[in-house]
Parts: C-alpha cells; sequence; structure tokens
C-alpha cells in the first residue's frame, strides 16, 4: 500500500512539473457569438494548419463573449454586435481597451418553414408579428395558420440587431419562444409549420425558407450593395491593437485564404 | 389467512418482480439500440472513393498506388459526366438570352448538386475549406446527394390558403430537349463506379483529431478532453471525499456544528449542475484565476465539488458498514485510533468507497452543464498532459450538445453526433464495469 501510494505521489509531482515547463506554444482563447461561430472555427482550423499555433473556439453568445474579453478569459471576443458603452466602461475599469476589428458582413435572414407560401414581408409587418399585433399566417397573405414566434435569447448579439434594426424599441411579445443558438432556431423552423425565425445568412440552407424583406431577398449580392436592410457587420473585439499571433488572426479577412474562406462559409467579406 | 391465498400472494409478487424486470430491460434496449446502431455508423460505413482520397491527402494513410488505379477508373466515369456538362455550356451560349435565362438558375442547382456529390467540378479553383474539397466521402449520404441532383423539391404555393406540401420534380424534365437531359440517367447509372463505395472500419473515427470543424476526421480531441476533465475530478474530490468521511465517522462528535455540516453535504448533492457551472465560472476563473481562460484545471475542480457529495456519503456508509467488532479487536489489541482507521477500517470499506467513487468518475465524464463556462470549447485540438492548466479542451459531453444545435451543418454530420454520444456511453459504461470488477476482486482478497 505505501509503495503505491509513494508511486502515485512521484507520478503527480512529474506531471505537475513537466507542466508548468510545457507553456510554451500558448493557445488563442475565443469566445462569442454563435453567428461569427463558423467562420472562427474555420480560421482556427487554417490558423492551426499553417502556423501550427493552437487555437480553441467556444460558441457562447455575444454577451458572454464581451464579458470573457471584460475579465481577461479570452483573447479574441466574436461578436454579431458591436459593444455597448457599459461594456467598455466595464473593460476599461479593468485596464481592458477593447479594439474592434471587422470580419465580415452578414445579413439577418428572415426564416419560415418551407411549407409557407408567404413569400415577402416588409418590415413593419415584421415588428408587428414580434411584438403580438399579428398572431396568424392570414393576415400577411398566408394560409390561415397561427405564427409561432421565435427569437433569440438576451445574450445574443443577433437579437440586439434585430430589435435595433426591425423592432426600433418596440417590445418583443411575451408569447415569444427563446432560442439559444442560430442552429437551434434553424432545427426549431424547420420542424415547426408557423415558425418564424431570423438566423444569419451564413446558417440558412434548404431547411428553410428564406423570406424577403421590403421586397429584397436576402443574399450576399444584396447585401453588398445595401439594398437589404437587415444587413450588420460581425467583429472580433481584442484587447488593444493585437500583436504577434493574435493580431495575424484577426487579420485573416483581409487576407486572400480569409476572403475566400468567408465567401464559401455564406458570409460577405467587408474588404 | 390460508394457505391459498398465501401461494396466491407469492406467487403475484413473483410475477411483478418479472414483469418489472422485463419492462426494465425493454427501456434499456429501447434506449440503447438506437445508440449503438446509429453510433456504430460512424465507425463502420461504405466508405467511397472520395474518403479514401481524403485519408491519404489529410491523414497519409492507405496505399497511393491503389489509390491512383482506382481514380483512374472512377474518372473516367466522370469525365463522361463533365463532358456533358461541357457540351451543355456551349449549348446554352449559343441560346437567345431569354431561353439562357429559363435555364441558368436551374442548371446552376445542378452543376451545385453534381459538385456536392463529386466534389469540385473541373475548371474551379480549389476550395479552402477541407469541406468543400471533396466530394461525398460516405455511401449514404452520397445516395441522398444523387437524389437531390436528380430531383427539385418543389413547393406548390400556388393555392395561397393552404399549407403547401412539397413534391419531388425530376430535373430531367426540366431540361427536356438539350443535351444536358442524358446527365442525369447516366449519374444514375453509373453513381457506383464514380464513387467506388466499399464497406470500411474507420479505427481513425476514434484516434484522429477533427478536421474543418467535425466534417471528417474523428474525435480524439473529445475522448481525451473527457478523459482528462473526469480524472482530474477524481484527483481533487476523492481524496478530500474519504477524509471527510473518515472526519464525519470517527471524529466529529454529535453536535450543532457536526449537524450542520452533514445537512450543507445533503444540500450540496441537491444543487442542479449548471449551478456548478456558474460557480465554476464566478469562483475558480474570475475571482481566484486558476488560469487565465477556461482550463482542464478549472472543469475538474468544479466537477469535483460537483461530485463530493456523492463521494462522501458513499465513503461514509462504507465506513459504517464495518462491523464495530473490528474496530473494538483493534483498540483491544492496542492500537491508535489512526492505525485502526488506517490498516483495520480503511480496507474494510475500501470496496464500498471505490463503488461511490467510480460511479462518481462515470457521471464527471456525462455532466455538460458544470464544463460549459469552466472548460469545454467547440474547437480545439487534443492538448498535451501540459497544457491541462491552462488550456481548455474539447469534451464529448459538451460537443454532442454542440453538435445537434449550434453547428452550422448539423444535419449534415448527424453521424460524428451518433458517434459521440456512442463513445460517451461506452466510457461511462466501462467505468461503471470496472467499478464492479475492482469491487469484486477486493471482496475476494478480504475474505481470503
Amino acid at each position: 500500500m505505501k509503495k503505491y501510494g509513494s508511486i502515485c505521489s512521484l507520478l503527480l509531482v512529474m506531471t505537475l512539473c513537466w507542466a508548468g515547463s510545457a507553456e510554451a506554444a500558448k493557445a488563442i482563447v475565443i469566445d462569442g457569438s454563435t453567428t461569427v461561430g463558423p467562420i472562427a472555427k474555420s480560421f482556427a482550423s487554417y490558423f492551426m494548419k499553417k502556423y501550427q499555433t493552437p487555437v480553441t473556439v467556444s460558441e457562447s453568445g455575444s454577451g458572454n463573449g464581451a464579458k470573457s474579453l471584460i475579465n481577461g478569459s479570452c483573447d479574441i471576443a466574436d461578436m454579431s454586435r458591436s459593444m455597448k458603452p457599459q461594456e467598455i466602461a466595464a473593460a476599461k475599469a479593468k485596464g481592458i481597451n477593447p479594439v474592434a476589428s471587422v470580419v465580415a458582413l452578414d445579413g439577418l435572414a428572415m426564416v419560415v418553414h418551407p411549407s409557407n407560401p408567404v413569400r415577402n414581408l416588409t418590415e413593419s409587418q415584421i415588428a408587428d408579428i414580434y411584438s403580438g399585433k399579428i398572431i396568424n399566417w392570414r393576415q400577411v397573405g398566408g394560409a390561415s395558420f397561427p405564427i409561432v414566434v421565435i427569437q433569440r435569447e438576451s445574450n445574443s448579439g443577433t437579437q440586439e440587431t434585430f430589435k435595433e434594426l426591425v423592432m426600433k424599441g418596440r417590445q418583443v411579445v411575451n408569447s415569444a419562444e427563446t432560442q439559444a443558438s442560430n442552429g437551434s432556431v434553424k432545427n426549431r423552423v424547420s420542424q415547426t409549420r408557423g415558425a418564424i425565425g431570423f438566423i444569419g445568412l451564413g446558417y440558412t440552407d434548404s431547411l428553410v425558407k428564406k423570406v424577403s424583406v421590403n421586397g429584397v431577398t436576402p443574399s450576399a449580392a444584396t447585401v453588398n450593395n445595401h439594398t437589404y436592410m437587415l444587413a450588420r457587420e460581425l467583429f472580433m473585439y481584442t484587447n488593444g491593437r493585437p500583436a504577434g499571433m493574435v493580431g495575424r488572426f484577426v487579420d485573416l479577412p483581409k487576407t486572400l485564404d480569409g476572403k475566400r474562406i468567408i465567401k464559401e462559409l455564406g458570409f460577405i467579406s467587408k474588404y | 389467512m390460508n394457505l391459498g391465498t398465501r401461494k396466491l400472494l407469492d406467487r403475484s409478487f413473483t410475477a411483478l418482480g418479472i414483469g418489472s424486470i422485463i419492462i426494465m430491460g425493454l427501456a434499456l434496449l429501447v434506449v440503447l439500440v438506437p445508440i449503438v446502431s446509429n453510433g456504430i455508423g460512424a465507425l463502420v460505413f461504405r466508405e467511397t472513393v472520395e474518403h479514401r482520397k481524403l485519408l491519404l491527402s489529410e491523414f497519409h494513410r492507405g496505399d497511393a498506388g491503389d489509390l491512383e488505379k482506382e481514380l483512374v477508373i472512377s474518372n473516367g466515369y466522370r469525365q463522361k459526366a463533365f463532358d456533358i456538362l461541357a457540351a451543355f455550356d456551349r449549348e446554352l451560349e449559343q441560346m437567345e438570352p431569354e431561353r439562357q435565362e429559363v435555364y441558368r438558375e436551374s442548371y446552376e442547382q445542378v452543376r451545385t448538386a453534381l459538385r456536392v456529390l463529386l466534389g469540385p467540378l473541373p475548371g474551379e479553383e480549389l476550395p479552402e475549406l477541407t469541406r468543400f474539397r471533396y466530394g461525398q466521402t460516405r455511401w449514404d449520404k452520397a445516395e441522398e446527394k444523387l437524389h437531390d441532383l436528380l430531383y427539385e423539391q418543389k413547393w406548390d404555393y400556388s393555392n395561397p390558403d393552404v399549407i403547401a406540401k412539397p413534391n419531388d420534380v425530376s430535373r430531367a424534365s426540366i431540361f427536356a430537349g438539350t443535351s444536358l437531359v442524358r446527365l442525369f440517367p447516366y449519374v444514375e447509372e453509373n453513381i457506383d463506379r464514380m464513387m467506388m463505395p466499399q464497406w470500411t472500419i474507420y479505427w481513425g473515427f476514434i484516434t484522429d483529431s477533427s478536421l474543418d470543424s467535425h466534417f471528417f476526421g474523428g474525435i480524439w480531441p473529445e475522448i481525451q478532453g473527457t478523459i482528462f476533465l473526469a480524472i482530474g475530478a477524481m484527483i481533487f474530490a476523492f481524496p478530500l471525499g474519504v477524509i471527510a468521511a473518515i472526519y464525519f465517522t470517527e471524529y466529529a462528535r454529535e453536535g450543532f456544528l457536526n449537524s450542520l455540516l452533514r445537512s450543507a453535504n445533503s444540500t450540496l448533492a441537491g444543487v442542479p449542475s449548471i449551478v456548478f457551472g456558474l460557480f465554476g465560472l464566478a469562483f475558480f476563473i474570475n475571482t481566484l484565476h486558476v488560469s487565465e481562460s477556461k482550463s482542464v484545471l478549472a472543469g475538474s475542480l468544479t466537477l469535483a465539488i460537483m461530485i463530493l457529495p456523492t463521494i462522501i456519503r458513499a465513503a461514509e456508509e462504507a465506513i459504517l458498514s464495518v462491523p464495530k467488532t473490528y474496530k473494538e479487536a483493534s483498540l483491544g489489541l492496542g492500537s491508535t485510533k489512526w492505525n485502526t482507521i488506517m490498516t483495520v477500517i480503511l480496507p474494510a470499506a475500501l470496496p464500498g468507497i471505490l463503488t461511490g467513487g467510480v460511479i462518481s468518475l462515470g457521471r464527471a465524464a456525462g455532466e455538460t452543464a458544470p464544463i460549459i463556462f469552466t472548460a469545454a470549447v467547440s474547437v480545439g485540438t487534443a492538448i498535451g498532459l501540459g497544457d491541462v492548466l491552462s488550456s481548455p479542451t474539447p469534451a464529448l459531453s459538451w460537443n454532442i450538445y454542440n453538435l445537434a444545435s449550434e453547428h452550422e451543418a448539423a444535419a449534415q454530420i448527424r453521424h460524428v453526433q451518433y458517434g459521440m454520444v456512442l463513445s460517451l456511453v461506452m466510457i461511462v459504461l466501462l467505468l461503471n464495469l470496472s467499478a464492479v470488477i475492482l469491487r469484486a476482486r477486493i471482496s475476494k482478497k478480504l475474505k481470503g
């Protein structure tokens, strides 16, 4: 028994020593938006292959990304909205200087179940649906079917952008269902006939139907020429102007390979 | 009560017992069969030539010569399909603009479907993302995508008052009268010669790292992260738990403080795991700064706190079940209290303590909520032992959730998700099985 004990403790000490010495290759830690997630993950794979620097990506929402950056527990915060003044103040109080780098442009697509005959909604119709004034698809030219309103959680940058661009101060109806990520909104809408939700353009596929807004179909082209109104910039926030590997990472969207990755994922390159 | 009634009662109780065991067995089957049958699909499947291409160029596995020969044959068949495309390209150019417009969009869909099925078309730039560099690597997926190439799913919106129903429209009928019409029967007939499916067991699913956010490759970083987290939690919780149990059973005097501690322990056992997760974030990472970011260390500490009450309880029960006579005999022979605990009580209680420990280990491996904010990431490399203090890690439980809900292409990589579920169930099952065996061995030794 004693023998085993001493062997175990010896092993533990050895591991700890090893752990102390092997901190050379420091990983880049990324946290934040699920919308920016696909870009961050693809950049991470590309970066690990090219520079052999480990990169980890978590997708916990824009709000959590900002909090992580403020607490100093991530190097890059992915955000699908810009930082709010109180977040910047909180960061400044902790000695962190948040600097935004634009990753890409993204459209916010309004999606419905593919069986829904509605093709177009106006901005005010969407606001009416989300504030509970319109409750049946018949009221917007569809079949007689109750509308299931799906929104994102308060932590989401997509939700904030939607409120800012569409709701303009109006409250989202209490009966709205809340989903925690772009993927789960898409899932829910693809399985619910009367559902309506909003997701990043990069997440849309044939499982859901994109509706045009004010007569403009959401696509890379309409976002790029500013005719589609539900568009926003996606950011990566860092502490100060980043140097070294982190700097290289946030500058990826400006490189040729970075632009191609963004395009292949269905986002729109800004540069 | 007469004898007849007694017998009847006895029989009906036996029947009830057997019945409930059968129902439990069925429930287990209902849960396990889909897990195993779906999960095994990640390991054993019909791979296409695209998969062999992927393995050779991304993982340097397989025979280059054999693949070369296969590719020559496969490309021969593919080339004919590409020739049909090229012929239609020329035909399209010579059409009047209005007719061109009719075909343009459908043709683009055909090209996309063919690209998804076979990989990049000739003359196109090699995509940057690995997921677009290869065609379908699995035969079951290839058959699905073939259907997408042959048929277009259309929704009938002609009557705005009813919910539309989907119907498949053959793409060949859209292109009737053009040279492209030949493409569809040709691809349908020759798909197995283009893809060359064969059964394979892809062990790399367990030992490889994932490629391009789980599109290809395996789940080794997740498995390793799960093991690190569970063992890390044990390293902290097991000694603490056993020491606390010894204190409670042997040293603590009954009193206010002691009952307070005991009820605190019971309360801790009932706290939801997400609360532990948030506590771990607030305490270990934001207050104590055990690591700069999420890390295996922070996750292990959080999990350790979560499983501590269970370990204390199990160890307490085990120590209390040691017959009092053992202790009295030892003390009667002049041994000290400490010596009695170390040499008599603990060895006798060891089977019970270990069982509790290993069951907690299984729980630590399977929990998601405590590691969301403290340790788990959706993409990351397999970390070495040296990085556990500072690096976060992917872990099975969290990545299953991530693939099920957040991943941008969740529907396309279900097999990876199923494979992860099977691996996690297997790990937990193996841990519990080893607990049973360990317990049996130690009890035998003690009796012997």
